[in-house]
């Protein structure tokens, strides 16, 4: 069996798990990542996006405010590609508590949360799409963030430092002497191999699968999983993130991202045994939509792209068990502290925003366990990307030739790495994704660099398939240029189209009717009517049935 | 201006009809709002591709009669056997008539190529996809080529290769690819890496240099016997330039259905659209129905988005404005609806229940099979539930099939608009219909 040895493992590839790679290795110290599915495809790839200014928790819970509004202008600067700096809004609404801004106001001021009333006629200057009924708008520094470019670049950024990643790779079970861990062992689900890994310390980062990690390591970790859904609607509908000034609560906040809007976002208590199988419910979509049209009006005239759900992996701190009650402070426990089990910690609870104080204050308890004093910088060396501030105009200058809309498109999604990226050479420029503007320059950048095994990985390194379209014309291109250009995906390259589509397919289901319908219609006129790609009838991801071929009839 | 019939949609089903109706001297109008679902097919006509959704069938006019036992709903039972044959001929003849080909393998069905290299039973090809050559070719077990022009993004080789040879028909055939640079692409303006299979269709319609272009292919595909490429070889010299590239090259040549916009669908809308044009028939293209007045179970007129105040008045109309995709049908989070008359549909309550859990689910998915509820003359019930007596009902509209799943899109709308038109004309010219009285 192989066997990889090295100073510490992280289980989990969301933001929180890379980022504490990144930590671990700008500190000087090796690191193995394991996730068992691909780079942020868990809970981190599945919220709303929202860069917090702090302002959503500065009456509730002025500690997480703080939190939030550090992390923010760090990211700012360290993170500036996976970042926009939209600016946000709280308006009132004549059915809400009218006073409830005036308590927002005073909790970022103890937060130190730059947060200003404003006119309602400045505040529709700045949305003009807003409901214009509002009695109240305050702005504050909230932003968008882009967790898939998040976690890739964290832990590309730890990869290129000379850290090391396994994605599409299962923790089996730990490897102990007595009652120290010392190593995990691991089985690839794509090269089908099983290795084990040793190291000094092992951290759990898994968010809320962590409790079967402890558990797989005898210690009980006990989660509140708590499922928050958003809907994605076909456009980008706003330009600042509008949230609703009253005690949060389902569909109360409108976030732009990229080319589409989000609306957000619900929290329902769901058993720890449904986290993988997790789906939206009706009434789910019932409130966003109608809470969202609220906020702002031609919500419902707009086409739903999809609707999808992420679980929250709130820690119990106390004995109340509802969603949004439960601290979602972080949670940082030293087992060998709290079990008597040596070589083990578990991060848990926390927030998207707050990963890398989360990666810090796990790194910072690595080092004391490897003795090692060596201070934090992730708070200033930008990720691979945010190096620079660079405006989009001077990119375009730099890439004149390539058309513009290329050009700002690959540098929004991988900010000064667009210049590994754009070569003059056509070839490099053709579009292999319209709705999103993705070229096969871009898709080979993937395949080579950001970890990408499939187009469902692809498709978060970069944009493909994630449109207006879901991928009807572009998920065949993605995989057919994969297949021409990496002999093993030939093989592969149907099985990854129609687990791409299944992989759609969960988010269009809960919002099936309208265009959404009409364009699932064509999607499968030309994937099954056209191609007959479920006579290549596979299991999906990670059921291990091949692809086989119907029995053809010889009828010539 | 006066019509016998003024049919609304400009598919497949709306133009067999059209020209049906035109064919036997009516006065016919085609009012259709946008693009042919043809430029999203593969251009071939299925009759009856697999029955259940699990059998491939052979013989389709041989299944036909049980077929339309076990579905008494399904529009080919409401045609009968002896329409659908009839519409067939009909069918094949009228495109003839403008130079396209279809072959049928006899009586069988034969397989195409899908551009994912899969195969699929169908019962008319276009010549360049399935003949008697390419057929016989294959008793040899044939040394093919597959041949992509370079930077065509809508056409993987390779990915087509691996799971044709998956196919038990393709064992032991040995199959190479590879791709061509075509001449003269530097003077297209527009990024060749970009080129979609309309892109390159417009170069071969403007006389490139064959001669290049074949030697680059023998380049390529050496000792082949056969040389498979996207199908973007032309929308008006197809078959010459086709014939030149077979004589230039001496392969058996055939051409593969490509992603939309397809080729092969074009050329046959071209064709239909030619034919009904030559026959007399007028095509309104660009505007759309939106409503009409149905009085005492008849439709009374019908006006448009462009001219609403304009009433068109026929003693027939045919609905034929396809499915959801189409704008035939119109769904919200509770219900669908026919959105040009408020006809009365067949479909299961409840969203859950349009959709199976899986995308490619065996059972495929219900909605599919939702449509219009029509009698045995294919004449639908309006709003308050009345016979509509002069208003038929064609083609993807209809309810009680799947055509995905059964291998009948085409051929229930080649049969359904002939069974319409066969009704119309026997109604405005007295003529006797052989088989439905």
């Amino acid at each position: 069996m192989k066997r990889i040895e090295t100073d510490v493992i992280i289980i989990g590839g969301g933001a929180t798990g890379t980022g504490i790679a990144r930590d671990c290795v700008l500190r000087g110290i090796q690191v193995v990542l394991v996730e068992k599915d691909d780079l942020a495809s868990g809970t981190t790839g599945r919220n709303h996006g929202l860069l917090h200014s702090g302002a959503r928790y500065a009456v509730q819970d002025v500690e997480s405010a703080s939190e939030c509004i550090n992390e923010n202008r760090i990211l700012k600067k360290i993170a500036r590609h996976c970042i926009e700096d939209t600016g946000g809004l709280f308006v009132t609404l004549p059915e809400d508590d009218p006073e409830y801004h005036h308590a927002l106001i005073q909790g970022c001021k103890k937060a130190d949360i730059n947060c200003r009333e404003i006119s309602v006629t400045d505040a529709l200057r700045i949305e003009p799409n807003l409901n214009p009924t509002i009695i109240h708008a305050l702005t504050v520094p909230d932003g968008t963030i882009d967790p898939f470019r998040l976690a890739a670049a964290n832990i590309l950024d730890a990869v290129e430092r000379g850290g090391t990643l396994f994605t599409h790779t299962k923790v089996t079970h730990f490897l102990r002497n007595q009652n120290t861990i010392i190593g995990v062992c691991c089985h690839d689900r794509l090269k089908k191999e099983t290795f084990e890994i040793y190291a000094k310390v092992v951290v759990n980062a898994s968010g809320v699968w962590g409790q079967n990690i402890c558990k797989q390591a005898g210690i009980e970790l006990k989660m509140f999983p708590s499922k928050g859904s958003m809907v994605i609607i076909d456009y980008r509908i706003n330009n600042v993130v509008v949230n609703r000034c009253r005690k949060p609560a389902d569909g109360d906040i409108i976030v732009p991202g990229d080319t589409v809007s989000l609306i957000g976002t619900t929290s329902k208590k769901i058993s720890y045994e449904k986290i993988d199988e997790a789906v939206v419910d009706d009434d789910e979509v019932e409130v966003l939509l109608k809470d969202g049209e609220k906020l702002i009006p031609n919500v419902s005239k707009t086409r739903m792209l999809r609707a999808y759900c992420g679980i929250r992996p709130l820690v119990a701190v106390s004995g109340k068990m509802d969603g949004r009650d439960i601290s979602r402070g972080i949670v940082r426990v030293d087992h060998e502290e709290r079990d008597g089990v040596k070589g083990f910690i578990s991060i848990a609870g926390g927030k998207l925003m707050t990963y890398r104080l989360m990666a810090e204050m796990t790194t910072d308890l690595v080092c004391a366990k490897l003795n090692i004093n060596k201070a934090c910088t992730t708070h200033q060396i930008p990720l691979p990307g945010s190096e620079q501030k660079s405006s989009e105009h001077k990119q375009i200058k730099r890439f004149s030739g390539i058309p513009k809309s290329i050009v700002g498109s690959t540098h929004f999604r991988h900010g000064e790495r667009a210049h590994r990226i754009l070569q003059k050479d056509r070839k490099s420029y053709g579009l292999i994704c319209e709705c999103e503007m993705v070229t096969a320059g871009e898709v080979d950048y993937a395949i080579n660099h950001l970890f990408v095994n499939d187009i469902i990985d692809l498709r978060r390194r970069t944009r493909v398939g994630m449109g207006p379209c879901q991928g009807a014309l572009c998920a065949y291109r993605a995989a057919g240029h994969m297949a021409q250009h990496e002999a093993t995906h030939e093989e592969d390259a149907a099985k990854m189209i129609i687990d791409f589509f299944e992989e759609r397919w969960k988010g269009i289901k809960p919002i099936f009717w309208g265009d959404a319908l009409r364009e699932m219609e064509f999607t499968y006129w030309i994937y099954q009517g056209l191609f007959g790609l479920g006579n290549l009838i596979s299991g999906s991801r990670g059921s291990g049935k091949g692809v086989e071929t119907i029995d053809e009839i010889r009828n010539f | 201006m006066n019509y016998d019939c003024i049919i609304i949609g400009g598919g497949i089903a709306g133009l067999t009809c059209g020209i049906k109706c035109t064919g036997e001297g009516l006065r016919c109008a085609i009012i259709s709002s946008g693009m042919s679902a043809l430029h999203f097919s593969s251009g071939s006509i299925d009759l009856l591709g697999s029955r259940s959704g699990q059998n491939v069938v052979k013989e389709p006019y041989a299944e036909l009669g049980r077929f339309i036992e076990e579905n008494p709903g399904h529009p080919y039972s409401k045609c009968g056997q002896d329409i659908i044959q009839k519409a067939f001929s009909f069918f094949q003849a009228e495109v003839r008539a403008q130079a396209l080909v279809l072959f049928s393998n006899g009586d069988k069905n034969h397989f195409h190529v899908t551009p994912i290299g899969t195969l699929k039973p169908t019962f008319f090809s276009q010549k360049s996809v399935f003949n008697k050559k390419i057929r016989d070719a294959f008793y040899r077990k044939p040394k093919i080529a597959i041949i992509n022009i370079e930077g065509f993004r809508d056409y993987y080789p390779k990915m087509a290769a691996v799971n044709l040879k998956k196919n038990r028909l393709f064992k032991g055939c040995e199959i190479i690819t590879g791709s061509i640079v075509l001449p003269g692409e530097k003077l297209n303006p527009k990024n060749p890496h970009e080129f979609r299979s309309i892109d390159i269709c417009r170069i071969f319609d403007s006389k490139p240099d064959l001669d290049k272009i074949a030697s680059r292919i023998s380049s390529i595909a050496g000792n082949a016997d056969i040389v498979g490429i996207p199908a973007f070889l032309g929308l008006n010299n197809y078959n010459a330039i086709l014939k030149s590239l077979r004589e230039m090259t001496g392969y058996i040549l055939y051409e593969i259905p490509t992603l939309p916009p397809s080729i092969l669908g074009m050329r046959l809308d071209n064709a239909l659209k030619a034919r009904y044009a030559e026959l007399g028939g007028v095509f309104i293209a660009g505007d759309r129905v939106i409503g009409g007045k149905i009085l005492n179970g008849r439709v009374e007129y019908i006006y448009t988005e462009n001219h609403p105040e304009t009433r068109l008045y026929a003693p027939s109309y045919v609905l034929s404005t396809g499915s959801f995709f189409s704008g035939g049908m119109i769904s919200d989070a509770e219900k669908i609806q026919e959105p040009v008359f408020g006809l009365c549909l067949e479909y299961a309550k409840g969203r859950q229940n349009w959709h199976r859990p899986a995308f490619f689910h065996p059972q495929s998915h219900p909605f599919l099979s939702f449509g219009v509820k029509t009698d045995e003359h294919l004449n639908p019930y309006g709003p308050s539930g009345e016979r509509i007596g002069n208003l038929f009902c064609t083609g993807a509209v209809l309810s009680n099939y799947n055509p995905v799943q059964e291998g009948t899109g085409s051929g229930v709308a080649i049969s359904t608009g002939f069974w319409a038109g066969t009704q119309i004309v026997q109604k405005e010219t007295g003529q006797h219909t052989r088989n439905h009285d």
